[in-house]
């Protein structure tokens, strides 16, 4: 079981503090699991190696990559210019001559300064050329930590539309350590998420196993119910699943099911939710405008129609800029009170 | 560091001391009047409806490609644009193949998911599939060369772009990335003297290219692209210096572009008299052929005897993509991900063979 800890938001989520370890109970946060998985990851593979902005010495804008320039050196950790179109590209043509890449991006938002190496060059190479693309792109995701329109960015629809690149977006320090293992090891290209109010916030029991994988493309359902599914990643996971014990006290019986793969979504999974409740609210951080939300939205309705007994209801942030002020922010993202409101109208159909 | 050429001035050549065999310099010549003959071919048959898609001619400027890709080694990768078909053809494509892409059809090296010099052979030839994005190519170019670094090995990145592409932030990016991990990558600059329809003087505002590689802390050199043995050499003396480990190198190779961007444009925005002085005075093709006639290496009866090859190779690439089959609609969606399996299957093969 999960467990939360209260962390004072602010500083966007920075970890000026160390990274820490696994507690002797076996406990680790979503960030020691993560740093665990390429850890292993590059213990077991001297083809996988990482480059990006401030990994080496620093050890990552949030502490991801702490200690790894010392075991693995500068060969394989590599500090880069701040310049993302040539991280990217560097990732793609070390890729094509066989090593394995994992470039950090310091937020997620800045995917969109390597957009067209990402989205033009490393999503559309092997469909024209057969030649593999074993690249990770990795970097923090998400808001509800007071950084405003330029460190809170879900970056995921950019990439879906363009195809070819696969998008995990994990919630749970097991599944960040499972998912960021099989991501190492795909021959596609995959773009790994993490949330940013998650990494110390959320810690459970880890498994120890060096070849403990996550699937890519499998949705995990976190809770069980019967009234309402509730299909969601990322940080909205954790606000769902607050929102399903909630609404348990008050006797609605809400399903929680973690995407927990954006791309290509576990159609299965969500549908068998969908003929077991007969209603779906989709929560998703994206936006609401042809957002993640919309794609899963449109899937249910298209597949699903004779299951449903209520519209399928979204739940999502308009397009527009991440505000900073705490109201705002608050009022903008989906909260945990607007979670169990959506569901017990669903509930009432 | 810059070499400084009056790219109006008549051609130089190297005299008596020949930077190769007499053999490979008449191997030279067949490929450069072999990407010459194909480029004026296939612009006929665009002209005529008879090619689909768009045609990107590199006419006047094989001297860049071919003397460029001349100085690679077959573990050398090359990194082009789409008027680089030349330097891709020199590098080892097939150009059966080649036609066959054109066509859209199955045996082309991209199984009809590109078209025209959107082309590449990374698994044969190490060739970067082209993309449109100029300098894209630019940034990957370095993670190769990153590569052949941290595997210890001693080949060498190639990328070419346009004199456009300077104007890029990648372009930057990647040379200054490469100057700071001196990575193996040699840096060619096909300074055709328009970005489009846009000259130099309003692409950027000091007089040369080369000079820039100043800022980066590498050598420039600027050198005349009408000219195909000073291309090769300064582009081999750079690839030895990459091999080395002595970083990265700069080379503008200036010439002009004869024909429009692409085969629609009429190019009407270029000086009469400019492209007329450059078609007159600064053909890579005949240059060489001149120089090769006049040291000997060459008799008429040779190149007569050359270009009735090229003409039969052309005629063979066509023959054979027209021949080739297009691929399966139903496979439009495969090969998106490695585990379809697609890339690695024998391709399917539709049926129809009529000219697109």
């Amino acid at each position: 079981m999960a467990t939360t800890v209260k962390l004072e938001a602010g500083a966007a989520g920075h970890g000026a503090e160390p990274r820490g370890k696994r507690g002797d109970d076996g406990q680790a946060t979503y960030l020691i699991a993560i740093a665990e998985a390429l850890w292993e990851e590059m213990e077991r593979d001297e083809r996988v190696y990482m480059l990006g902005e401030d990994i080496g010495v620093y050890g990552g804008a949030f502490k991801v990559t702490e200690g790894f320039l010392d075991r693995f050196g500068s060969d394989r950790v590599i500090d880069t210019p701040i310049a993302e179109e040539t991280i990217v590209g560097m990732a793609v043509g070390s890729a094509m001559e066989g090593l394995r890449p994992v470039a950090e991006f310091q937020y997620a938002d800045f995917m969109s300064s390597g957009f067209d190496s990402i989205s033009t060059v490393l999503g559309r190479y092997h469909y024209r050329s057969g030649v593999p693309m074993p690249v990770v792109l990795r970097g923090p995701s998400g808001g509800y930590v007071r950084a405003s329109s330029f460190h809170s960015v879900n970056p995921e629809p950019w990439f879906a539309y363009g195809g070819g690149i696969k998008i995990v977006a994990p919630a749970f320090p097991s599944d960040a350590k499972g998912l960021m293992k099989s991501a190492v090891r795909d021959d596609n290209p995959v773009l790994y998420l993490e949330h940013k109010w998650i990494y110390r916030r959320i810690k459970e029991q880890v498994p120890t196993d060096a070849d403990f994988l996550v699937p890519i493309g499998e949705a995990d359902v976190k809770r069980e119910g019967t009234d309402v599914s509730i299909i969601t990643y990322g940080a909205l996971v954790h606000k769902s699943l607050e929102a399903a014990e909630n609404l348990a006290q008050r006797g609605v019986s809400a399903e929680v099911v973690d995407l927990r793969t954006v791309l290509p979504i576990d159609e299965e999974t969500v549908l068998n939710s969908i003929a077991k409740t007969s209603r779906a609210l989709v929560v998703s951080e994206s936006y609401r405008f042809v957002g993640i939300g919309a794609e899963v939205g449109a899937t249910i309705a298209e597949k699903a129609f004779e299951h449903l007994d209520a519209p399928v209801t979204r739940l999502s942030p308009p397009n527009m800029p991440v505000p900073f002020s705490p109201p705002l922010e608050d009022a903008f993202l989906p909260q945990v009170a607007d979670i169990e409101r959506a569901v017990e109208k669903l509930s009432a159909w | 560091m810059a070499t400084e050429v009056d790219p109006t001035a008549p051609a130089e050549t190297s005299g008596d001391a020949r930077p190769l065999p007499d053999d490979e310099l008449v191997r030279m010549l067949h490929m450069l009047k072999l990407c010459r003959y194909f480029d004026e071919r296939m612009e006929a048959l665009y002209r005529q409806g008879r090619l689909p898609g768009a045609i990107y001619s590199g006419r006047g400027q094989e001297g860049t490609h071919v003397g460029a890709a001349w100085a690679l080694g077959p573990g050398d990768s090359l990194f082009p644009t789409h008027r680089d078909l030349s330097a891709q053809l020199t590098k080892g494509l097939d150009l059966k193949r080649v036609m066959a892409q054109f066509w859209g059809r199955i045996d082309g090296y991209t199984r009809g998911r590109d078209g025209n010099s959107h082309i590449g052979d990374w698994q044969g030839n190490k060739t970067f599939t082209v993309m449109s994005h100029l300098p894209i190519a630019y940034p990957v170019a370095v993670g190769a060369a990153l590569a052949y670094k941290m595997k210890g090995e001693s080949h060498v990145a190639l990328a070419i772009c346009g004199d456009g592409s300077t104007s890029n932030g990648r372009w930057h990016e990647a040379i200054n990335t490469s100057a700071v991990h001196r990575l193996p990558v040699v840096w060619v600059v096909n300074n055709n003297q328009f970005a489009y329809s846009t000259p130099n003087m309003q692409e950027f505002a000091v007089p040369t290219i080369a000079e820039r590689a100043v800022a980066y802390g590498i050598p420039g050199v600027r050198l005349d692209g009408g000219n195909i043995l000073e291309v090769f050499e300064a582009t081999r003396e750079a690839v030895e210096r990459a091999r080395a480990g002595d970083g990265p190198t700069l080379i503008e190779s200036v010439s002009l572009r004869w024909r429009g961007h692409a085969g629609h444009d009429p190019a009407k925005y270029m000086p009469d008299e400019m492209l007329q002085e450059y078609m007159a005075n600064r053909d890579p093709v005949r240059n060489f052929e001149e120089y090769l006639l006049s040291a000997g290496v060459v008799t008429k009866d040779d190149i007569a005897e050359i270009a009735a090859e090229v003409e039969a190779e052309f005629e063979a690439g066509y023959e054979y993509a027209l021949a080739s089959p297009f691929p399966e609609p139903g496979d439009a969606t495969k090969g998106l991900w490695v585990e379809d399996g697609y890339w690695t299957n024998e391709p399917g093969r539709g049926g129809g063979t009529e000219v697109g």
